[in-house]
């Protein structure tokens, strides 16, 4: 996977969650996936062990990806009810590891957010790290994770808005 | 003179204290006035008088373990540093230098010996000594100046009760043991949780939301809103159940439903306790589901059946007015602090025994996520409710809330045979079936912020 193509795979990611293709979007990830937003332990340091430490958001496998868009799909959330609209900016894609059949990137991000009940805008932005990988012949992320920088949340804040 | 003076100090704010609670037990009658959550003076005035007039909640004595550790957090609008000296006595002091008025700590925590004001170089030491006046010699001071002290201002009340900290922006204040009152068991019983005590797990959340601090006050006593707002996350739960994986996180209420209809019998209820502390519980036996059920025969045995099971079951305290421990899917310390009257932040953290297993532990913190976290299932929900509220009230001019009336034919004084397990004696309670949903608990809330006006108002007529 070249640079131009795993910025590809990334900006692919960022339309499916805009543009609410949740089917599409959970097909970018492998099974065992791995999805992690750390918290903040301090100014500058975030959680790095999950196990022992706070997440925002930690998963293992895309099935826990999947019950969060059956939620914000039900119709029974308040928080997802309607929906925010959002649009990811990705930028500044960098390959910072290359395997024979992997390829980790980095990235930054914002995300805008509408909120439709309140009518106001809100902007997160952050850092990625994906891990992407050759599963049979498709590539698939293995792990996304997030660095959140402003991350007082604003009432609500799930999947779609990373 | 005199009459002039008794004017001046009849502001429109003392009259509106006791207007806003329509409080006639006689009657069986609990109202509360909207403007409670969007009157802007009531709001300023509430700030000094409830949030800076009185205890509130700091943190722990866990977060400082080590001498010269301290981190800061605010008393209503005012940075405070709790501090753990030389000796490993705790101090809270006002955070910011008597020079210019600049905060002295910027970190959340840390460990320091000496702090130096970063605008002009004043020092202080871990106990808030002054030890240094920049250039004092060549200052050319009048001796007046001499006659200040230069150290960072002590509060003017400040106490531990089993490692949970308090302090207070005003001096006439009751004993924080008479202020926590019967309540304080109920603090002790969760730093029995583990014989070694409990500890935060590293990393804070905080979230606001566009509404009045209240509003979070209350829906951690709210047994009434769970199957309405949180829908979504009890499907989840559903789901999970028919396709059963490892890698999904638990919850107590996978398997227990205490609010299904079938549930017979008392399945929880409410205790008030004197200065608006209050709790709100449900029966929930021990299951692995639970972060601790490895350890259920241990809590027997240390503890006793009575104490093991409350530490099973639901527990939603608030230390009033800014302090609140939730227990169940895992257990969450909340800290709420006004910033407007449509404002509000919260702060939380994770705590757990200390010395539980690894795989507790990890448990624990996937069940807290999923449920607390303002990016999990359920508080994002809370929010938006609360936020719905607040723009439901708008003005506040639009007639009173009729949300305080279940409940009110079921509270008995005193406590009952579940408190009596914790030696407990609260001031009032109820005991729930699955639908009862008390809500007389939040009128414990008002009656401690109705004391609290009253005596902030006394205060500022004879400052």
């Amino acid at each position: 996977m070249t640079r131009d193509e795993a910025a590809e795979f990334l900006y692919r990611e960022a339309l499916h969650l805009d543009r609410r293709e949740w089917d599409q979007w959970l097909a970018l990830y492998a099974e065992d996936a791995v999805f992690w937003i750390p918290a903040w332990k301090s100014e500058t340091e975030q959680t790095s062990d999950p196990d022992r430490e706070m997440s925002l958001i930690y998963y293992e496998g895309r099935r826990n990806l999947e019950d969060r868009v059956f939620r914000i799909k039900s119709g029974q959330s308040p928080a997802s009810t309607p929906l925010p609209r959002t649009v990811h900016a990705v930028t500044n894609v960098l390959i910072t590891a290359r395997e024979p059949h992997a390829v980790e990137t980095s990235a930054s991000w914002t995300v805008h957010r509408y909120d439709t009940r309140r009518k106001d805008a809100h902007v997160f932005f952050g850092l990625y790290e994906h891990r992407i990988e050759r599963r049979d012949s498709e590539w698939l992320i293995a792990r996304k994770k997030v660095l959140l920088m402003n991350d007082i949340v604003p009432s609500v804040l799930d999947v779609y808005a990373f | 003179m005199n009459e002039m003076r008794t004017i001046e100090t009849i502001s429109p704010i003392d009259s509106m204290i006791d207007a806003m609670i329509d409080d006639r037990p006689a009657d069986g009658v609990f109202r509360l006035d909207r403007r409670m959550f969007t009157d802007p003076e009531l709001f300023e005035a509430e700030r000094r008088h409830v949030f800076e007039g009185g205890w509130v909640f700091l943190g722990l004595a866990c977060e400082i373990p080590e001498a010269h550790d301290y981190f800061t957090r605010q008393i209503g609008r005012h940075p405070i540093v709790v501090m753990r000296d030389g000796s490993g006595s705790l101090g809270g002091f006002i955070n910011s230098c008597p020079h210019k008025g600049s905060r002295v700590c910027q970190l959340a925590h840390g460990n320091s010996r000496l702090h130096v004001c970063p605008y002009h170089s004043w020092t202080f030491d871990s106990a808030g000594k002054n030890r240094g006046v920049k250039w004092k010699a060549a200052g050319a001071h009048a001796p007046a100046f001499d006659e200040l002290s230069h150290d960072l201002r002590r509060l003017p009340a400040f106490a531990e009760h089993n490692g949970f900290l308090f302090g207070s922006l005003v001096g006439d204040v009751p004993p924080l043991s008479e202020h926590l009152g019967e309540a304080a068991k109920l603090l002790d019983l969760i730093t029995e949780e583990s014989p070694d005590g409990i500890e935060l797990v590293p990393g804070s959340v905080a979230f606001t939301y566009h509404g009045n601090w209240k509003l979070q006050l209350e829906n951690a006593s709210d047994a009434y809103h769970f199957t309405s707002t949180h829908p979504s996350y009890l499907k989840v739960l559903e789901l999970r159940a028919e396709r059963p994986d490892d890698a999904t996180p638990r919850s107590v209420w996978e398997s227990d439903q205490p609010w299904s209809e079938e549930a017979a019998g008392v399945q929880g209820g409410s205790y008030s306790f004197d200065h608006g502390h209050v709790l709100n519980w449900g029966l929930i036996p021990a299951s692995p589901a639970h972060p601790m059920y490895d350890r259920v025969e241990a809590l027997g045995e240390r503890l006793g059946p009575g104490k093991r099971d409350w530490i099973f079951n639901m527990r939603n305290l608030t230390v009033f007015p800014n302090m609140q421990i939730v227990e169940s899917a895992a257990s969450q310390l909340r800290i709420i602090r006004p910033i407007a009257p449509d404002m509000t932040e919260v702060t939380t953290w994770c705590f757990a025994p200390r010395g539980e297993s690894a795989a507790a532990r990890r448990q624990r913190i996937r069940s807290y996520e999923d449920f607390f976290n303002p990016t999990g299932m359920a508080t994002p929900d809370d929010a938006a409710c609360y936020e719905n509220c607040q723009a439901g009230h708008a003005s506040g001019l639009v007639g009173p809330l009729q949300g305080y009336s279940r409940g009110i034919a079921a509270t008995k004084l005193g406590g009952n045979v579940f408190s009596d397990k914790l030696g407990m004696t609260p001031a009032a309670n109820v005991l729930a079936d699955s639908q009862l949903c008390d809500e007389t608990l939040y009128h414990n809330y008002y009656r401690a912020w109705r004391t609290r006006m009253r005596a902030g108002v006394a205060r500022e007529a004879l400052a």
